[in-house]
């Protein structure tokens, strides 16, 4: 799924892509308004599921380029350092879906991203990982083509792992993040539920123990 | 109590004390006066009588008379002289008194002198001079005459004179009170003007001046207070004005701030919470090098240039500007070579009074400019002649209206082409505030494309 970058600072460009990239997206990095524009006049943008841009911009600025995303229906995100309420509201009403301040968190920006994707139903209907294939319509789970029987928790912590791929979550996120904030569970139930999706999907070298962290999953 | 009330009231209480107290004097110098020649009178009345009534006893030789004849003559002589004013005495005893008035006895004696001897005495609401002598002649011996005479006239021209007075000292307040009341009241309304208008300086209206044209005190005090406030709100506007400046400073420093912030933390988030390629671990351990070093400049660029803000003047010492050229060549030679640019350095000026580091880092700001702003190959001048030092690139250039304001701090005029060569925005506006500092102006001159100079022009 291809997200444009649009933004200026070549380390910042580097490391939004590097984490998308890691997450399972294909970005594509654009540096300048202009060039944003002329690749979104061609055509040659319209595969891109997301676009996340900045405000400053030499060339044209995020704001006048909106129009552009807009007639190709590629959803907006902004991600900029201009934290005013009046240039928030701006973006938000000129018909951004998302208005993320720098610095940012790269679980916040990659869960803000997948939010926007289901919202404008751009979300993924199936998540591969080797052999084994998440289909979230059906909320089934198969290995190798034959269905793997998951509990409810079980599912849906494979989900969350499996959407923030690469990305290392504590065991207190992944009870707020499935089980809810007012689970009153130990992060010991966190701790059984990883040992049998690892049992059952043979995900032994897949789902990773982050020392001092806690689980994460990689291909 | 107010000024002009008081000033009124003490005015009209000495013009009233001072008329009252002169008054009062030319009044009792008046009675006593009036009273010494109401005492001589009655005095030469006393000698003529006491003469002829001396003379007359002893004509008719009233020793030789009996009880009642001298009784009866006596009698008749005082009431011939004098009506009822007198008294005769014989050896301390009255012999004929036809006045209302009665010696005590002890006060007889006084009476017996020669020379005569007066009393004033009050007695009901009478003022009663009282006068007595000895009679002179051999025969008349032992006999002296007392004259009580009624002076409560020259009283009663005194008093009338007293009540006059009083009159004329109401009259005098009367008309003294409201005169000088109106008076200091005119006089002193500037100041009531010169009060709202310091009062409208305080309720933050700084423009408003005191409209004081009269040429006394209070219009001198006028004149300093408008002089203060001009003052006062010119330094407000200065203040004001940096304080803008500050602010605008302060959001353009936390703005630059971010951009390496946002990379420093999202690369450690990153490398902390997500899996990798090792060539990217490589890749963001590297920015967040660089951009560290990035805050460490900038934060090196921005202490010299509050420090520069916050001396308002420096030592200026004569420079030799050949020995500052020189340093200036051997430090900026190596950093341009290694970028294909050669630096020429040429020098025909003389000394020039400055701070020796602070014109260094000005050219060195000067050079790395000019360096970052041209091609491998190509060529960047220093040049001092006269009183103008020129730093010339065959650079990039710039276009006209970014000129003005390239002195801004964190004005950039190429972001992605000034960072990728280390710059801040900061370099132009210490160079600014540098010469600033010496006096001298910096003139900017850029054609895009064609490449920049700055000419560094210093007073004569």
């Amino acid at each position: 799924m291809r997200i444009l970058v649009v933004e200026d600072d070549p380390s910042i460009s580097e490391l939004i892509c590097m984490n998308l990239e890691a997450a399972g997206y294909t970005p594509t990095a654009v540096f300048d308004g202009i060039e944003a524009q002329c690749l979104l006049r061609s055509g040659k943008a319209d595969d891109a599921a997301l676009a996340l841009v900045d405000v400053m911009l030499p060339g044209r600025d995020g704001f006048a380029l909106i129009s552009d995303f807009l007639k190709v229906q590629i959803p907006v995100i902004f991600l900029t350092a201009k934290a005013d309420v009046a240039s928030k509201v701006h973006g938000l009403k000129a018909g951004a879906e998302d208005y993320i301040v720098k610095p940012f968190e790269v679980l916040e920006l990659l869960v803000r991203i997948e939010k926007v994707l289901k919202r404008t139903g751009r979300g993924r209907t199936q998540i591969c990982i080797r052999d084994v294939k998440i289909h979230l319509r059906e909320h089934k789970v198969t290995k190798g083509g034959i269905p793997v029987a998951l509990k409810p928790m079980e599912y849906e912590l494979l989900v969350t792992l499996a959407r923030g791929r690469n990305i290392a979550f504590s065991r207190e996120e992944l009870l707020n993040r499935v089980w809810g904030l007012d689970y009153m569970g130990e992060t010991r139930t966190v701790d059984v539920h990883v040992g049998q999706l690892r049992r059952k999907l043979d995900f032994y070298d897949i789902i990773r123990t982050v020392p001092k962290m806690g689980y994460r999953l990689e291909d | 109590m107010k000024l002009w009330k008081k000033l009124s009231l003490i005015t009209a209480a000495a013009a009233t004390a001072a008329v009252g107290l002169s008054g009062a004097a030319v009044i009792h110098s008046s009675f006593v006066y009036h009273e010494k020649r109401a005492a001589e009178s009655c005095m030469e009345q006393l000698c003529a009588t006491a003469n002829a009534l001396g003379v007359e006893l002893e004509n008719s030789n009233v020793e030789s008379f009996g009880e009642t004849t001298k009784y009866s003559y006596t009698n008749y002589l005082i009431r011939k002289y004098g009506a009822q004013q007198y008294i005769l005495l014989q050896d301390g005893e009255e012999i004929c008194n036809l006045t209302e008035y009665r010696l005590t006895p002890s006060s007889i004696k006084k009476w017996q002198q020669e020379t005569g001897y007066g009393v004033i005495q009050t007695v009901g609401n009478k003022r009663l001079f009282i006068v007595g002598k000895a009679l002179m002649a051999d025969l008349t011996k032992g006999y002296s005459l007392v004259l009580v005479s009624d002076i409560s006239e020259a009283y009663g021209e005194c008093k009338r004179q007293a009540w006059l007075l009083f009159l004329a000292l109401f009259g005098c307040t009367a008309v003294t009170v409201p005169v000088v009341f109106f008076a200091t009241e005119k006089i002193l309304k500037p100041l009531g003007e010169l009060k709202d208008a310091a009062l409208d300086i305080r309720n933050g209206n700084l423009g408003r001046r005191a409209n004081v044209r009269s040429k006394d005190e209070v219009g001198v005090v006028a004149d300093a207070f408008n002089g203060m406030a001009g003052r006062m709100e010119a330094q407000v506007e200065e203040l004001a004005e940096v304080s803008e400046r500050r602010r605008l400073l302060l959001g353009s420093m936390a703005h630059e701030l971010k951009t390496p912030m946002t990379s420093i933390i999202g690369y450690s988030d990153t490398l902390l919470h997500v899996h990798v390629r090792e060539e990217q671990r490589q890749s963001a351990l590297t920015h967040i090098y660089e951009e560290g070093r990035r805050l460490e400049r900038l934060s090196a660029k921005l202490m010299s240039l509050i420090g520069l803000y916050e001396n308002e003047s420096i030592v200026l010492e004569k420079t030799d500007m050949g020995v500052l050229f020189e340093r200036v060549r051997k430090l900026e030679e190596g950093p341009l070579a290694q970028r294909d640019i050669r630096l020429e350095v040429s020098c025909r000026m003389q000394e020039i009074n400055g701070d020796s580091d602070l014109l260094e880092s000005l050219l060195i700001n000067l050079i790395d400019n000019a360096a970052k702003a041209s091609a491998p190959g190509t060529v960047v001048r220093l040049l001092g002649k006269n009183h103008e030092i020129v730093v010339q690139d065959e650079g990039f250039g710039m276009p006209k209206e970014e000129i003005a304001r390239v002195t801004e701090a964190f004005y950039m005029v190429d972001k992605a082409r000034s960072r990728k060569a280390g710059g801040c925005g900061l370099g132009l506006a210490l160079c600014g505030r540098i010469a600033k500092l010496h006096g001298a102006q910096l003139i900017i001159e850029s054609e895009q494309g064609k490449g920049t100079i700055v000419r560094v022009r210093f007073e004569d």
